[in-house]
Parts: structure tokens; sequence; C-alpha cells
């Protein structure tokens, strides 16, 4: 069965819905409401947990924070305010135990990861339906990016917290009808654990054991909020599932857990992420991602990351595609002060094929560390990595990639081309990939090249009458074309404008 | 070939023994009293599996949480992919014997 399409759909024009977070009495873990809840006052606070009340012409919301640092007791309470099953209670302690006995990764850019103390942070926040800060309060900065991009106000507000909804329209209740009757399951984290506990309890974690690394253990103890999407058997969804059509305050959550599986023939696409930049007061997100493609069916996840820079991000995303299956990662990495970020996909059935597209620009005092990691674990699997990066400003990127071709894979074939475009003498940029191939009868491909922009490109264009910073924006936009394309328009329009603003003062 | 690796009551139920035996790593598990035998490399990373916890049949390995079933060998989660490789076991008395 194929879904209507639906042009995207502006933010602002998404129906006006608050979810129930605390309230799952309702049964539709998606519900929506036109009326604000009446929400229940968490109880009584203890030692070191602050809550605070905003007053509004509504009725009164609270908002729980967790004290600083990270311990037992509030990883037990982060599932007891979520009134969660005992299973995952039991996985998030597990996981706790695990994030307490790794150590920091020994790789990568350590200097920066030092700076990380995890002592300082509050690992839970739930704020309700209420602003978190004043219009006032944010930077300077991210107010002329939103002039610049052209956001529209109501977005504007909700980007940098100061809201937590946007303004409505009715084309988004039928787009959620159409979803349910073809049985697509869509919804945020927990409440898909309440609602679907079977599909979660098979396979989460799955993909990503906690034990995988520090900050999937993180993660794994103290998540909130993320999607969950179930397609069934043969059903396509065409319109592109968007993160904003399950708003809620976890939205733009530190530790989000994403899970997404598509049955056999299946095929959806999702979208996270925005181009304008996202403000938070949260310093570290980790999120985790799990891809499921059954057999023949296809999956295509699309991300623009603008944190804005001040935030660590690092992130473990992987996929696992079967027979015949297709799994695309589309990976744009913007802001943030350091990414750290290796969509993979294990392509673990016959014919199954990866696409991984991903693109850095780093500017001053950033440094976008990521890559793409590929595993051939059956016969006549393809895989193509494309990877571009711009610096500028003192900026620094990293390309860390694997290439791997297990025994038996006979007829695999891998592709990796990685471009490198250094705008100055401050900015650097590392390309380190690695190969592991241990079938012969396979190919592997790699291509890498590091330039800075063609004098003859510019001085052609700029004899066209286009000043040196448009001309550099339009050689930068070209670069990034193979992954604008990708795009839905939208996002493409704004990602042009945006790389344009960054390029500013990068000429020279 | 069959060889006494181990003694019986040298492995604790719910935890693994690792021995080295004609220059290959095996590492011995007791799930609830059965000893099954493994080679002690995990097919991620090639690094030994003996630090790693057991939790019923299944061994996890340390540094990446990929799980085998020590019974089959077969690889449960990612980022593990390939089976390890598993051994016969005779129990002979206290003796465990292996069929290598």
């Amino acid at each position: 069965m194929i879904l209507p399409a639906y042009p995207p759909v502006k933010p602002e024009k998404i129906l006006q819905l608050r979810l129930h977070n605390l309230d799952y009495a309702a049964g539709r873990g998606y519900a929506l409401c036109a009326m604000a809840p009446q929400v229940q006052p968490p109880t009584a606070p203890s030692g070191s947990e602050q809550e605070y009340q905003h007053g509004f012409h509504d009725p009164e919301h609270y908002v729980f924070k967790s004290g600083k640092g990270l311990t037992r007791e509030i990883v037990e309470r982060i599932s007891s305010m979520k009134q969660e099953p005992e299973w995952m209670r039991d996985f998030r302690l597990n996981a706790y135990e695990l994030f307490m006995s790794k150590p920091m990764p020994s790789w990568g850019d350590t200097a920066l990861l030092s700076e990380i103390d995890f002592a300082d942070l509050h690992y839970f926040v739930k704020s309700t339906d209420g602003p978190e800060r004043n219009w006032d309060d944010v930077p300077d900065d991210i107010k002329r990016t939103f002039d610049r991009l052209g956001i529209p106000e109501a977005e504007r507000k909700f980007l940098s917290g100061v809201s937590a909804q946007y303004e409505s329209e009715v084309v988004y209740h039928s787009v959620r009808e159409d979803l349910e009757r073809a049985g697509v399951l869509f919804c945020d984290m927990d409440t898909a654990v309440k609602l679907h506990p079977e599909i979660i309890r098979k396979y989460l974690s799955t993909v990503i054991p906690p034990g995988d690394n520090k900050f999937a253990a993180l993660n794994s103890a103290v998540w909130s909020g993320g999607s969950f999407v179930y397609v069934p058997k043969g059903v396509e969804v065409k319109m592109p599932l968007q993160a904003y059509f399950r708003i809620n305050a976890e939205n733009m959550g530190q530790f989000e857990r994403t899970l997404i599986i598509a049955d056999e023939g299946a095929k959806v696409h999702y979208i996270e992420g925005c181009t304008a930049p996202k403000f938070s007061t949260a310093s570290l997100h980790s999120a985790v991602v799990e891809l499921i493609a059954l057999d023949g069916s296809s999956i295509r996840y699309t991300t623009i990351q603008n944190w804005y820079r001040n935030i660590f991000n690092l992130v473990t995303k992987r996929a696992i595609a079967k027979r015949n299956a297709t799994v695309e990662w589309v990976d744009g990495n913007i802001g943030s002060r350091l990414t750290m970020k290796y969509p993979a996909i294990y392509l673990m059935g016959e014919g199954a094929r990866g696409e991984i597209l991903s693109m850095a620009f780093a500017g001053e005092g950033q440094h976008q560390d990521a890559g793409a990691k590929v595993i051939h674990a059956a016969p006549n699997t393809t895989s193509v990595v494309t990877n571009k990066s711009v610096v500028a400003h003192g900026g620094k990127t990293t390309y860390r990639g694997l290439v791997e071709i297990y025994p038996g894979a006979v007829g695999a074939k891998a592709r990796v081309r990685c471009d490198a475009l250094i705008m100055d003498d401050q900015s650097s940029s590392d390309t380190k990939p690695t190969m592991k191939i241990h079938e012969q009868r396979s190919t592997v491909e790699h291509e890498a090249s590091v330039s800075k922009i063609g004098e003859e490109q510019l001085f052609y264009a700029m004899s066209r009458g286009l000043t040196e910073a448009d001309a550099t924006a339009m050689i930068v936009n070209g670069f990034f074309d193979f992954f604008i394309k990708e795009l839905p328009m939208e996002y493409a329009v704004e990602l042009n404008r945006l790389v344009k603003m960054e390029m500013e003062g990068s000429v020279g | 070939m069959s060889r006494v690796v181990a003694r019986v009551s040298e492995i604790v139920p719910g935890t693994t023994r690792a021995v080295n035996v004609d220059g290959v790593d095996i590492l011995l598990c007791n799930a609830g009293g059965a000893i099954y035998a493994i080679e002690d490399l995990c097919t991620h990373d090639g690094s030994p599996l003996d630090q790693g916890t057991l939790d019923g049949a299944c061994v996890i390995c340390p540094r990446h949480g990929a799980t085998f079933d020590v019974r089959t060998g077969e690889a449960l989660t990612l980022p593990a992919v390939l089976p390890v490789p598993t051994f016969a076991v005779t129990i002979e008395g206290d003796d465990v014997v292996l069929d290598l």
C-alpha cells in the first residue's frame, strides 16, 4: 500500500499539539489534544533535585530537573518518573554500571573530550509545555542566524527553547490518520516502551548494545525521548517522517534514543534536525539511533545537525540491512563544538545495499570528527560512502571510516570517496580510512582528495560579475551539491543559505 | 585428539575459565552446571572474551558488548557478526575433555 504524498509541511503549519508525557491513561500514546493538559506536579523534591513552577494563563506546569552528576538513584528516579516497566528499569541500571566502568576513549580529540565534566551535568530535565527561557536570553548570534536564514517567527521561538509548540493546521491531522490506517507506528520512545513493549524488547539494543562504548552506555542509562517507528510489511511511507511530528518538550533532548524498524518490503524516510542553530543549555548530547531494515525493505535517515557551538555531540548510529534491503544515511554536520559520529551499516543479508552521504562544515573552534562504517557480512552486497568536508576560520574536520569485508562476502563491492576543502592556513582536515578485507573475491575502492578553492574557478565566476564572497559561496554550495540535492526542498534552501553565511569572511 | 584441559570443580557455575591448548586460546564456560568450550576470541575485535561476563548461556564481550551463545557459538548482537568457533566437550568424572 502506498500512502499519498504530501508536500513537506513547514513547522509553523503543524497542528498545535501537546503530548502527554506523564499521562499514559489516555491509551493513545501519541494522542493529540487542543487543550493544555492538566499536569500532576511531581512529588515533593528530595535533596538535590530542583522543582520550580511557571505561571501561565493555563493550568500550572512544573519542571523537574535532576541534581548534577549521575548516580544509580538518579537512574532509578528517571525510570520511576516515566513509570516504566521493570525490564526497562533493569536495562537502564545495567547500562549505568557499564557506563561507570568504561574509560573515556583514548582516541579522537582527547583534549576536547577531557573538557567534559560528567559530575557537572544534569542528566534529566523534563519540562512540560513551559518556556525554558526568555527570548532575551537567547544569544545574539543565534537571533542573527534566524534572520539570515529567514526562519519563521514561530519556529525561532521553538528552536531557541523559548516556546514548546508551533502553530497548527488540519493537514497534520489527516497525515496522522493515514499513518494509523496503514498500521505504521510512530511515536516517541517513552510512549513506545509502554504501548509496544513486545517490539521494543525484541529489537532494542540488538544493533547497539549498551556495552558498545561509554556514550552508548550513558544513553542507555538515561535516555529520554527519541522516536520509535515501525512500518509493517509492504507499506511504503511516501512522506518523510519528521521529528517535528511528535513534538514534545523532549524533542531537543540530550539523550535521545531512536529505533526504526522497516518490516519486509517496507519503505520509510525519516528526517531529524534542522539547519537553524539549535540552542541548548545542556552541553553534552549523546544520542543512539538503531535502524533495522528487514528483507527487501528500505530506510533512509537524514540528519542535519546544527547544534550551538558549545555543545559536545557524541552519537552512536548503526543500521542492519537484511537480504536485498537498503539503508541510506544522509548525515549533515554543521554545528556543535565537537561532534563524534560514525553512521554505520551492517550488510547482513545477500544483496543488501548501503549508502552513506556525509558532509561536514567546521568553522572557528569546531571539530567535526565524523565518518562512516560499512561492514559487508554477506555476498553480493554493495556500499558507497561519500564524505565531503569544508574547513574555514581555524576549524578542524576528521574523517574516520571503516570498510570491513568478512570472509564469505563474495562479490562485495565497496566504494569510498572523501574530499576535503581547506579554505585557509589556520584550518585543518585529516582523513583516516581503514579497510579490513578478509575476502579476496570482493572489490574495494577508495578515493580521496584535499584541495583549496581553485583559482581559475574563482576567477571565472568573478569575471562574470560575482563578488569573491558570492563566488566562494557558490563554489562551496556546489561542492556540497551531492548532499543538498538529497534533501527535501526547504532543507536544501535553508542549507544553501547557511553555507553561504558560514563562508562569509573566509575569503583569502 | 582428546585432551583433559581442566577440572569441572575448578570452574564455578556462572563463570568462565581461559585455557591455552596447543597454542589455541579456549574459554570454558559453566552455564548452569553444563560446560561449554568456545575459542577465546571475540570475532568483532579479535581480543579475548575471558574478562567478559557469562549471563546464562551467553558470554558478553567486555569491550563492546558483543554477545555469543556459548552452546552454538552464534553471535547474538552486533557488533559481532561471525560466530565464534566451538569445541566438543566431554565430561569424564571431574575432567573436562576437549576434542581438538
